[in-house]
């Protein structure tokens, strides 16, 4: 079960990765957030049910219903498509699915030098660096607003990931701290989103560009 | 439980002064913020060297930084009184800038007294948004611009930065009772896998670049620190880049007694010299002030960095130096703030004759110049001197060779810069001569004096005080 979540999410990641409509964003971060709740609670089942209950509200209720409606609201449904990518859908998927293998490639070549000093679940920290690096991409390759957000979730997502190749020895601390973190950037970026796009009637990062030396 | 109440009481002022709309109040809210960092440093200054409870303690680093901290806040809070008066600030605005400026301070002391590398993580995080509201104070396309950039990119700074710490738990994984203490970690750091240790503090030292305006993340502390009001670009450029040091520290402090120590060398001597290239390039062009003066910080963040990576004598230098940056740059940040006033405006081909408009200001600008650029009696001669023999006496000839030529540029393009402001005669006519007093640069000149201080007298207390702090690193 847990090898068809992690292959799930990372079709998601390749569909992120070439994603045009800007809703269609939503809905995969909806479904990232119920994989990785699936994830988790796979991985962590025999620890506390106190555990349990945080990692539900942090991926079902905040990653999987709470983050998407926040984005869709501060939207508010009139940003249809992004503006255009330097790099366009096909070739973005190519990338994706290259550093998805590369990640495979980091994943299994850390396993085999490190099988005997530290026992890396090679499953999640190959998505865990897959998401990361195509939320890095997604950054870079788009230029509005909104999909910058979501480049910075499939960070920590990706981020989210690499916590659960720490397996169940997870400390508390390490969920509410990336609680914390989605909550208060997605809570801050969406009040300055709202305020650029007051400002600019547009969420094409070019327009910010003001600032030169 | 001194230090909870203390995060209470900052959690406390800063709610109450997001809804006070008297200025005076709002105001002294802040003071009284000062004052209960003040009532802390009473508290702290007994217990050096003891640790205070599970996740704070009081070690030589962060006291030594915790009162530059206060001697900035304090100053940065009369400035902004006149900030205010000056430019008709609205009330609602204020009462979110104190409210941030609370927020932030709270946030820099969290970073600095923590003992524990999860709290110090989110004490990073904590500042990215406290920083990202005094920012914003303008409420201009600029400020918005360097808010979302600054709090776009730190927060994928802070987001890697916590990936490292993620591997310092992935590497301590197979050892027994682990947590993320600075103790406990340095006790281990041996029997942890190196591979895991080296990804940790490369994901750090990247994540909290953005927080000492070291390479990759630079740009966004530069464009902050420009358009935000002088007394928050006075901070970003002391107390926050302070408390990216001591981050960045505490790790390599945890971490020096394993193999990885001249790796972890390498790296924050390639850092260094990096920045300290781009930041020299860029001094050449720059034509804002304040884009200077925040370049001018990176290049001094280089030079703490190739400092610190020789070890031995490196660590007293790039600590000594930081020190001292802290005084000298907040001054001219807070000076800066005075000749906006008087000029209405950043850029150096409209501002001249400063000496002759405003003496006491312009000696400000003049001293301060000296000081950056480590001309004697400023003390930060002796931190770059250090600097220079250390690099020598690790036979780092070439990079020493480097690293002069560069600080040669650096300090060109300073020099025409703010000599061309405070001697070159310029229209005077349509300046605002009654924009600035003697009182608000007496506070700067008091602090680059300190600063002079420091050079010629090389009080005790403070050498050994960094002696004390740089103890435990390897000689």
């Amino acid at each position: 079960m847990i090898n068809f979540l992690i292959v799930v999410f990372i079709i998601s990641l390749i569909y992120i990765s070439k994603v045009e409509m800007v809703k269609s964003y939503f809905s995969l971060m909806g479904l990232q957030g119920v994989l990785l709740f699936g994830l988790a609670y796979f991985e962590l089942k025999g620890g506390g049910i106190i555990q349990l209950l945080f990692i539900l509200v942090e991926t079902l209720v905040f990653k999987a219903l709470f983050v998407p409606l926040f984005l869709r609201r501060i939207t508010k449904n009139k940003i249809h498509r992004h503006h255009g990518t330097p790099i366009k859908g096909y070739y973005s998927v190519l990338i994706a699915t290259f550093i998805i293998v590369i990640s495979f490639l980091i994943g299994y070549f850390l396993h085999d030098e490190l099988k005997t000093e530290a026992d890396l679940q090679v499953k999640y920290f190959t998505a865990a660096i897959a998401s990361i690096f195509i939320g890095l991409f997604i950054a870079i390759n788009n230029r509005d607003l909104v999909t910058h957000l979501i480049s910075y979730l499939v960070i920590e997502n990706g981020i989210f990931l690499l916590s659960l190749a720490l397996g169940s020895d997870m400390p508390m601390f390490v969920n509410s701290a990336i609680l914390l973190d989605i909550f208060t950037s997605v809570l801050v970026m969406g009040v300055f989103f709202n305020r650029v796009k007051d400002y600019f009637q547009n969420m094409d990062s070019t327009l910010l560009s003001q600032l030169k030396d | 439980m001194i230090v909870y109440l203390f995060f209470v009481a900052t959690a406390l002022l800063s709610g109450t002064s997001y809804f006070i709309r008297n200025r005076n109040l709002s105001h002294g809210l802040v003071f009284a913020h000062i004052a209960l960092l003040l009532g802390l440093a009473v508290y702290l200054l007994p217990n050096l060297g003891q640790q205070l409870d599970d996740f704070f303690f009081c070690d030589q680093l962060g006291v030594m930084f915790y009162i530059i901290l206060i001697i900035v806040s304090l100053v940065s809070a009369i400035h902004y009184i006149t900030f205010v008066i000056d430019r008709d600030v609205r009330p609602a605005v204020q009462a979110l800038h104190n409210a941030g400026t609370i927020f932030f301070t709270g946030a820099i002391v969290g970073v600095l007294l923590t003992s524990h590398f999860g709290v110090l993580w989110a004490f990073m995080e904590a500042t990215t948004l406290g920083a990202s509201v005094l920012i914003y104070h303008n409420r201009t396309s600029e400020s918005l611009e360097a808010t979302w950039k600054y709090l776009f990119i730190c927060s994928i700074g802070i987001a890697l930065a916590f990936a490292g710490v993620l591997f310092l738990g992935l590497a301590g994984q197979q050892v027994k009772n682990v947590d993320f203490t600075f103790a406990t970690i340095k006790s281990l750091s041996g029997q942890l896998n190196p591979l895991w240790l080296k990804a940790c503090f490369l994901l750090v030292v990247t994540g909290f670049s953005a927080k000492m305006g070291l390479i990759p993340l630079f740009n966004v502390d530069i464009d902050a620190k420009d358009v935000s009001p002088s007394q928050v670009g006075a901070s970003l450029s002391s107390v926050l880049m302070n408390a990216g040091f001591v981050a960045i520290y505490r790790f390599y402090e945890a971490f020096s007694t394993t193999a990885i120590l001249h790796w972890m060398n390498n790296l924050l001597m390639i850092t260094g010299l990096v920045s300290l290239l781009f930041a020299a390039a860029y001094m050449l062009k720059v034509r804002n002030v304040k884009r200077l003066f925040a370049y001018s910080s990176m290049e001094h963040a280089s030079l703490v960095m190739i400092a610190f990576s020789c070890g031995g004598l490196g660590y007293f230098a790039a600590i000594l130096h930081l020190i001292m940056h802290s005084l000298v740059k907040s001054s001219l940040f807070f000076q800066v703030s005075q000749m906006h006033r008087i000029y209405n405006s950043k850029l150096d081909e409209n501002i001249g004759s400063y000496l002759r408009v405003n003496p006491l200001g312009g000696l400000v600008m003049l001293l301060g110049f000296l000081s950056i650029i480590a001309m004697p009696p400023s003390g930060m001669l002796i931190s770059e001197l250090l600097m220079f023999q250390t690099l020598i006496a690790n036979n780092y000839w070439w990079i020493a060779l480097i690293v002069l030529l560069l600080v040669l540029i650096v300090i060109y393009g300073l020099a025409v810069r703010m000599l061309g402001i405070v001697f070159l005669k310029k229209d005077t006519a349509n300046i605002n001569l009654n924009g600035s007093t003697n009182f608000e640069s007496a506070m700067q000149l008091g602090l680059i004096l300190l600063v002079f201080y420091i050079g010629l007298f090389r009080p005790e207390i403070i050498v050994n005080s960094i002696n004390l702090a740089i103890k435990s690193l390897p000689a």
